[in-house]
């Protein structure tokens, strides 16, 4: 049997110009290369040399090409073992993070907790009032928290803001997911870990995106709390101690020694290097977490 | 009767014992003073080359002194964390609080230093000399809390920077003339770009171009109005040297001479159109493309276009540098002496467990050993003596200059300045110097064309040019700048309000038309008049108490 082959005749009507597409992609486009062009610029810079770079005029391409920048910073040698810290306060303080959110949150979206309306209004205080600078330090103190590596994971490991989106979230969950799994005979626990939990990794995603960017990020904790123990050193730390370094070496009271002037590369091509330093792990990582990051901020929202 | 025999005897046996006692006694001695000891310490500026004392020097202070330093440095603002530590009550033993002394003082956290001192730190004493008052505190408090270590003491400037540069191509051309004036220094500008008004590729030459760029404005706009009528630099102020009274340095009326000579400058079309506009990234582009002839401003600020111009070979382009003036009576003050200017240093603290050895400590690194150890390194490993001299090897030098963090940290040179110490050109007792900064280094860093307009110009050094400090005398006060200001005193709203007006009316001034600039001026003075006058008699007061202080003023 032959089936004739039916020739389909594409109607043939003139598409009308879409002006609010062409619109979108331009507005787009100018919204690509305004957040994109920065990013190339200190990539750019990062891999240009020195001397070039003050010149001026480097915009996506390195015009001299070179790789010494990166080696100026790795010249100093606490960098692997600082790296080693922000790799591990990254990676615990987020866990630990999460772990502790997810379970304040669980607790405080249970409509038969008693406490519930007064525990969520003490956490949204510490939304807007922190106890500032100097009686943060007197209580790392008095813990015993200085010169630790504990300092870095337990100040910020329950974050209300944190709390409220995973709170938010489990409060858009079916309430009677939880009475069934209740009826079948699951503890509290069993529900927040069976239950709750697999539900919620678009918000988990989320919180443990902006906890890693927040750990791999800080510095300042380190030169608070731990600035005089190098073994607990942060990569962030050193960087900014190179960065420094490089500043004030091109200052006028420390211009003595000729010869370190001459050698020094500008600052401006270290602290593009040191972007793109500290940048990278965040862009490697960024990828895999990004899609749940997207519906875990929207979820979060609309249901809050 | 004894026997000259037995008297032998008893004498052997009397030195034997003496001898076993002082031994011991020194062994003791010996034993208490270099007993293994950590000290903290917090530094207000960073030095990521610390290397724990692992290093060369490091190993050797340990083993000598039997002191571990344990400091931490400042990253970012060391403010917050100084007021960190006044506030905790747990100090370092060591601190080095820059600008933030009176917060350590006032939280009673300093210890004062005078009788360690003169018990126990003769090299301290002996650096510092007649200059002893100098390191106390205040009038009201003169007791002495920091020992200075950010200024060195008898530092002999070898190549003292002027702000009137020109490039050495435009020199050259012109056969050198010699810069005295700025009719001078216009002359060479003018004469340039009519003959070149455009670069080899095509880009117009730039005659004259300023730098206003925030606080940037003071050092390249208003302080070469001191520069060039033969004052010297106290920051925003000028004191008459024989009443000790201040005011704002713009309204000495050579000044306004000054600044008419920019608004003519611009008049004639030479000064750069964006002087007041460009950033500092974009003025070091320019510079670093070669095209701007003359500039007004500090070496240190324009070092990274210069690099950038001797990296591309472009030798002829970077810069002369002369004390131009407004008036041939005129003294370019670059080389006025201020003397020690006391101020910022290391301190003590009350939680120190034993304040004796750490002020021997800082004794030990104020002596000419320590501070050989400091700038020069081990002898045999990083400097060798001969003939009487010391010599850097080459092998060594070479990795200093080329590997300059790497070279710090194994050697530990340069980290250990936290004592008081001699400056450049100081000699010690084997007619050396102190430090590794003299006439033959910098001479080696010269350029061949710069060496060439120096000859042509009959001197060594841009620094011969100048005229010499001993033409002038020197500054009791030493610099206005240099003296610290409370925390409650209402001085500290000067910047802000004093650069609101100059930052306004100086572009303007000089932009105008120079039949407004008369107007402009006197607009900027009067605002200053009604405006700051009230600054003017608290920074008289504070030069007078520091001149009290330092026991010059009765």
């Amino acid at each position: 049997m032959k089936i004739n082959p039916v020739k389909i005749n594409p109607v043939k009507t003139k598409k009308p110009f879409d002006f609010f597409y062409a619109f979108n992609v331009v507005l787009l486009t100018l919204v690509l290369i305004v957040t994109l062009y920065p990013f190339l610029n200190v990539l750019a810079i990062a891999f240009n040399n020195s001397d070039d770079t003050v010149r001026g005029g480097i915009t996506v391409f390195p015009r001299v090409l070179t790789l010494e920048n990166f080696r100026t910073i790795f010249a100093f040698s606490n960098i692997p073992q600082a790296f080693l810290i922000s790799v591990l306060r990254t990676v615990s303080g987020t866990f630990l993070s999460v772990a502790a959110c997810s379970m304040v949150a669980f607790v405080l979206s249970r409509r038969d907790f008693q406490g519930r309306a007064f525990l969520s209004r003490f956490l949204a205080i510490t939304l807007f009032i922190s106890g500032g600078l100097i009686p943060g330090f007197l209580l790392m103190r008095d813990l015993h928290l200085m010169n630790t590596f504990l300092v870095y994971i337990i100040p910020g490991m329950v974050n209300a803001f944190n709390i409220f989106m995973i709170r938010s979230y489990i409060d858009g969950l079916p309430y009677e997911l939880q009475e069934s799994a209740k009826i079948d005979g699951a503890n509290d626990f069993t529900i927040y870990w069976r239950v709750i939990l697999p539900l919620c990794a678009p918000v988990l995603a989320t919180v443990a995106l902006f906890v890693a960017v927040g750990q791999w990020n800080s510095w300042f904790d380190t030169y608070l709390y731990n600035g005089s123990n190098q073994s607990l050193s942060t990569l962030q730390f050193e960087l900014m101690k190179i960065l420094q370094s490089t500043q004030i070496g091109r200052d006028a009271a420390y211009g003595n020694d000729i010869a370190k002037q001459m050698q020094q590369i500008s600052p401006d091509s270290i602290k593009m290097a040191i972007t793109i330093v500290t940048i990278t792990p965040i862009l490697v990582v960024y990828p895999f977490l990004q899609r749940y990051f997207v519906k875990g901020m929207t979820l979060g929202s609309v249901k809050g | 009767m004894k026997t000259p025999k037995n008297r032998w005897n008893r004498l052997i046996a009397v030195g034997c014992i003496a001898t076993v006692g002082i031994t011991s006694i020194m062994a003791l001695a010996q034993n208490s003073a270099t007993t293994p000891i950590t000290f903290t310490a917090f530094a207000s500026d960073p030095n990521a080359n610390w290397n724990n004392m692992q290093d060369d020097v490091g190993k050797f202070l340990t083993q000598k002194t039997g002191v571990t330093l344990k400091p931490e440095f400042a990253v970012g603002d060391p403010i917050a964390k100084i007021n960190l530590i006044a506030a905790s009550g747990q100090y370092p033993d060591f601190i080095v609080p820059k600008g933030q002394q009176g917060v350590l003082v006032d939280a009673g956290a300093m210890l004062d230093l005078t009788d360690l001192i003169n018990k126990y730190a003769p090299n301290i004493k002996k650096v510092i000399g007649k200059q002893f008052d100098r390191m106390r505190f205040t009038l009201k408090d003169p007791k002495i809390y920091f020992i200075p270590n950010l200024d060195s003491i008898g530092q002999i400037d070898f190549d003292t920077d002027a702000w009137y540069k020109l490039q050495l191509g435009a020199l050259k051309e012109q056969k050198y003339p010699r810069i005295k004036s700025l009719q001078d220094y216009e002359k060479v500008i003018t004469t340039y770009v009519k003959k070149h008004p455009t670069t080899s590729d095509g880009k117009p030459t730039v005659g004259l171009s300023l730098l206003a760029d925030d606080w940037r404005f003071v050092i390249s706009v208003t302080n070469p109005g001191f520069w060039a009528t033969g004052a010297s630099d106290d920051g925003e102020w000028y004191i008459d040297p024989t009443t000790y009274e201040a005011k704002v340095h713009l309204t000495r009326p050579e000044e306004r001479e000054y600044f008419r000579w920019l608004n003519h400058m611009n008049d004639i079309g030479l000064l750069d159109k964006e002087s007041f506009t460009q950033k500092y990234d974009q003025y070091l582009a320019k510079i670093a493309s070669g095209r701007v002839v003359g500039l007004i401003d500090a070496s240190w600020e324009i070092g990274q276009a210069v690099n950038s111009l001797k990296a591309a070979g472009k030798f002829e382009q970077t810069y002369g540098r002369f004390g131009a003036t407004l008036k041939p009576n005129m003294k370019a003050a670059y080389n006025q002496p201020t003397g020690f200017r006391g101020g910022w240093g290391i301190g003590i603290t009350t939680s120190c467990k034993d304040p004796v050895r750490a002020i021997k400590f800082l004794d030990y690194l104020a002596s000419p050993e320590g501070q050989v150890l400091n700038s020069w390194g081990i002898e045999g490993k990083h400097y060798n003596m001969v003939g009487g001299k010391r010599v850097i090897p080459e092998a060594v030098q070479k990795e200093k200059s080329n590997n300059n963090n790497a070279f710090a940290r194994a050697t530990g040179i340069g980290s250990y300045n936290w004592s008081i110490r001699y400056g450049d050109g100081v000699k010690d007792a084997t007619g050396n110097y102190y430090t590794t900064n003299f006439p033959d280094q910098i001479l080696a860093n010269y350029s061949d064309e710069e060496k060439s307009a120096l000859a042509a110009y009959n001197v060594k050094f841009w620094n011969d040019l100048l005229p010499k400090p001993s033409s002038f005398k020197a500054k009791p006060w030493a610099a206005a700048w240099s003296i610290p200001v409370a925390q409650d005193n209402p001085l500290n709203e000067f910047w802000n309000a004093e650069q609101d007006i100059t930052r306004k009316y100086i572009p303007q001034a000089i932009l105008a038309k120079p039949a407004d600039f008369d107007k402009i001026y006197d607009t900027l003075l009067a605002e200053l008049e009604t405006k700051i006058s009230k600054y003017s008699k608290l920074q008289t007061q504070l030069v007078q108490d520091r001149l009290k202080l330092w026991k010059i003023l009765k």
